[in-house]
């Protein structure tokens, strides 16, 4: 296990890519501390910032206030990382694999554009959770994300396939122009959610303002959603009785696009 | 003396048709300008007694002034370079080689703007058109949270909806003109329909007349809430539908508002889908005078069109990461060079007060409240009155700037360029 302690409170962004399982493992401890960052506009090692305890190792541990350092876990493919904190923008960007747990909040884009993997979020997200960047046609295309606290805006936009948990509640634009995949929202969903949806589902729990191209198609108890619920608990989270074996009002759209697209919410009656 | 066929360079519509009469060291008359051209013609056009540079307000020489700017930029580990949206094309590529000498951020007002629409367009495209083309086919105008009579007074007079054109010989009486807006401002005296929508409810709105030109029929119950009645949705559509050539002017209303981007996304939308029945296009009813110019420099030579930074030596873009209000709030820069803005007086607070807390440079034609908050503050001539130089129309097509009188100040463009050499030679490359 390899435990990265940051020295001191940084003033400027540090783009510290290199903190992945991939990079770290074989290396030396003068090796990974020797490991290429920039600071600001400036080059520097990961050591002038981070006190460096064990070998270079596939289980990586962070300590401190990382709200300032990006790209942690970008582009990952195994092994785990750990943040006891909060951690800055880009956090599990463009993974493929291995776990990622964060003790804290994190910045915007958490997990954009990621091919595999799962990211636990203890805190709250940015904006652009699970998204696309700009310019880009798909967003989180496979893997699982869970937010135990609030999701910014955009979450899930531009979403190709996989599963993203907000506990809490999520912003804007929800699921935005997502092309497959499942979002779902525990708590309130802000205004415009699923706009542009093409395929996928949306689940939420409370009764969020739809735009004029969705409509109602029936109220069922999708039996997918009893394996996600019950799969969701074995992660840790609490989730209620109610929800599994209650009924969902199925809104489909977005008309202006495929129309494919499902909104489902939990019927409270 | 009377100088004719001059450019102001003041507002988006750059309207080059201004005769401009100068008497001695200032300029007297402004004729054809309209009452904000006229303002910035006689203004700029008044002998300013500001010293050419000052250091903590206190006057010094260029060259000092020079120095000390450089070496305040050059110990930056994050400087954001921003404004530029009146000044010249030649000055702000001096400004996009700064910020990447100095490993910065460079962002222009665009990104408090009409940035969403810069976003819209990378997202879906843009089916826009030229002011010329409006001139002389549009029958159907359409201003969409955007209030021409005051921002852009020559704009209907001009462009859009009183002139006459190769296909609307009838001028005014040829074309039907829309406001929509959440209030009523004094463009609407000028236009045959005005629909007032809630706050907030553009993008419903705008996915309803989407879903109508699409064949398909809008929830009638969420339509409730926009503050229109079904009816005149569908009018609204059908009129759209059934015109020769249509064109949305897209205003701020749309794009700093709650959706941002995804407002004008709809808008780009709506545009695509009614081409599919009839041809029409949208303009961004862009501010200031080369705004658009800025957004086309930074294209041109980073392939973003503003919030670019460079701290790894290349180019990379993301809205909400390296722009402005980002920047500052967040406590993220730690050196500013801004270029012919006032970000103080306009920023939301936390950014104005983070600006005004670190080593800020400014350059501007006039005293501000950046300017006065700047530890060095340089005072330039006049891009259009007192230089050359090039500026984009709010369609993006370049206008040439004309000199009409001399100056004692130096350009935007020389300073910057004097700048670029100070950072130079301090970072040795």
């Amino acid at each position: 296990m390899t435990v990265l302690t940051l020295k001191s409170q940084l003033q400027a962004p540090l783009e510290a890519g290199v903190i992945v399982p991939d990079r770290f493992a074989g290396n030396s401890v003068a090796a990974v501390a020797g490991m290429p960052v920039t600071y600001g506009n400036e080059a520097a090692c990961l050591g002038d910032f981070f006190k460096v305890a064990g070998a270079g190792s596939t289980e990586i541990v962070l300590e401190g206030d990382l709200g300032r350092v990006k790209n942690i876990a970008a582009g990952m493919t195994r092994g785990k990382i750990t943040v006891h904190g909060d951690a800055g923008m880009h956090l599990g960007s463009e993974m493929r694999g291995g776990v990622i747990n964060v003790y804290g909040n994190v910045g915007d884009w958490a997990g954009s554009e990621m091919k595999g993997g799962k990211i636990h979020i203890h805190g709250n997200a940015g904006h652009g959770l699970g998204g696309a960047y700009r310019g880009s046609r798909r967003g989180m295309n496979r893997g699982m994300i869970i937010v135990e606290g609030n999701a910014g805006n955009e979450a899930g936009a531009v979403m190709r396939r996989g599963l993203i948990v907000v506990a809490g509640n999520a912003g804007d634009f929800a699921g935005a122009f997502m092309i497959a995949g499942t979002l779902m929202v525990f708590g309130k969903l802000g205004i415009r959610a699923g706009a542009g949806l093409l395929r996928g589902t949306l689940v939420t729990f409370n009764q969020p303002e739809l735009l004029p191209t969705f409509c109602y198609d029936c109220s069922y108890s999708p039996s997918f959603l009893k394996l996600i619920l019950r799969d969701l608990r074995l992660q840790g989270l609490s989730i209620s009785e109610e929800y599994i074996t209650g009924c969902y009002r199925r809104y489909s759209g977005d008309f202006n696009r495929l129309g494919k697209g499902e909104i489902l919410v939990y019927d409270q009656r | 003396m009377q100088v004719d066929h001059v450019v102001c360079a003041f507002c988006g519509c750059v309207c080059d048709d201004i005769s401009v009469t100068v008497e001695g060291d200032r300029i007297t008359k402004a004729k054809n300008a309209c009452v904000l051209g006229k303002s910035w013609f006689l203004s700029h056009g008044t002998p300013s007694d500001l010293p050419v540079a000052r250091i903590e307000g206190k006057p010094v020489s260029l060259d000092r002034g020079i120095e000390e700017a450089a070496r305040c930029l050059a110990n930056a580990r994050y400087p954001l370079i921003y404004g530029l949206s009146s000044t010249s094309c030649e000055a702000q590529r001096k400004a996009v080689a700064l910020a990447e000498v100095l490993g910065g951020c460079i962002d222009c007002c665009t990104s408090v703007c009409h940035g969403p629409s810069g976003m819209a367009l990378q997202g879906v495209g843009e089916p826009t058109c030229t002011l010329g083309e409006v001139k002389n086919r549009a029958d159907l105008i359409i201003y969409w949270g955007s209030n021409p009579a005051e921002s852009h007074p020559r704009h209907m007079a001009r462009y859009a909806v009183t002139p006459k054109g190769m296909f609307v010989p009838d001028g005014r009486k040829g074309r039907t003109v829309v406001l929509i807006d959440v209030r009523r401002t004094p463009s609407a005296r000028a236009a045959d329909i005005f629909l007032q929508i809630k706050p907030g409810k553009d993008f419903e709105v705008l996915w309803a007349l989407q879903a109508l030109a699409n064949g398909q029929k809008p929830d009638e119950i969420s339509i409730e809430n926009t503050g229109l009645t079904y009816e005149q949705l569908t009018g609204l559509a059908d009129r759209m539908m059934h015109c020769k050539f249509g064109v949305i002017f897209v205003g701020q209303g749309l794009t700093q508002t709650r959706g941002k981007h995804f407002n004008t996304s709809a808008v780009f939308l709506l545009v695509r889908a009614l081409n599919r029945h009839v041809k029409f296009a949208l303009i961004p009813m862009r501010g200031h005078g080369n705004v658009t110019g800025i957004d086309n420099v930074l294209a041109w030579q980073t392939g973003y069109p503003f919030g670019v930074n460079f701290s790894l030596g290349y180019p990379r873009f993301n809205p909400g990461e390296y722009t402005v209000v980002d920047l500052l709030s967040r406590g993220e820069a730690d050196a500013a060079l801004v270029v012919a803005a006032d970000p103080i007086s306009s920023l939301p607070g936390k950014a104005a007060r983070r600006l005004a807390e670190i080593p800020l440079v400014s350059l501007d034609t006039h005293d501000s409240e950046t300017t006065r908050s700047a530890r060095i503050a340089f005072t330039t001539s006049t891009a259009g009155i007192h230089a050359e130089g090039t500026v984009y129309r709010m369609d993006n097509i370049p206008i040439h700037l004309r000199k009409v009188m001399d100056s004692s100040y130096p350009s935007d463009e020389e300073v910057l360029d004097r700048l670029l050499a100070g950072v130079k030679e301090l970072k040795a490359c």
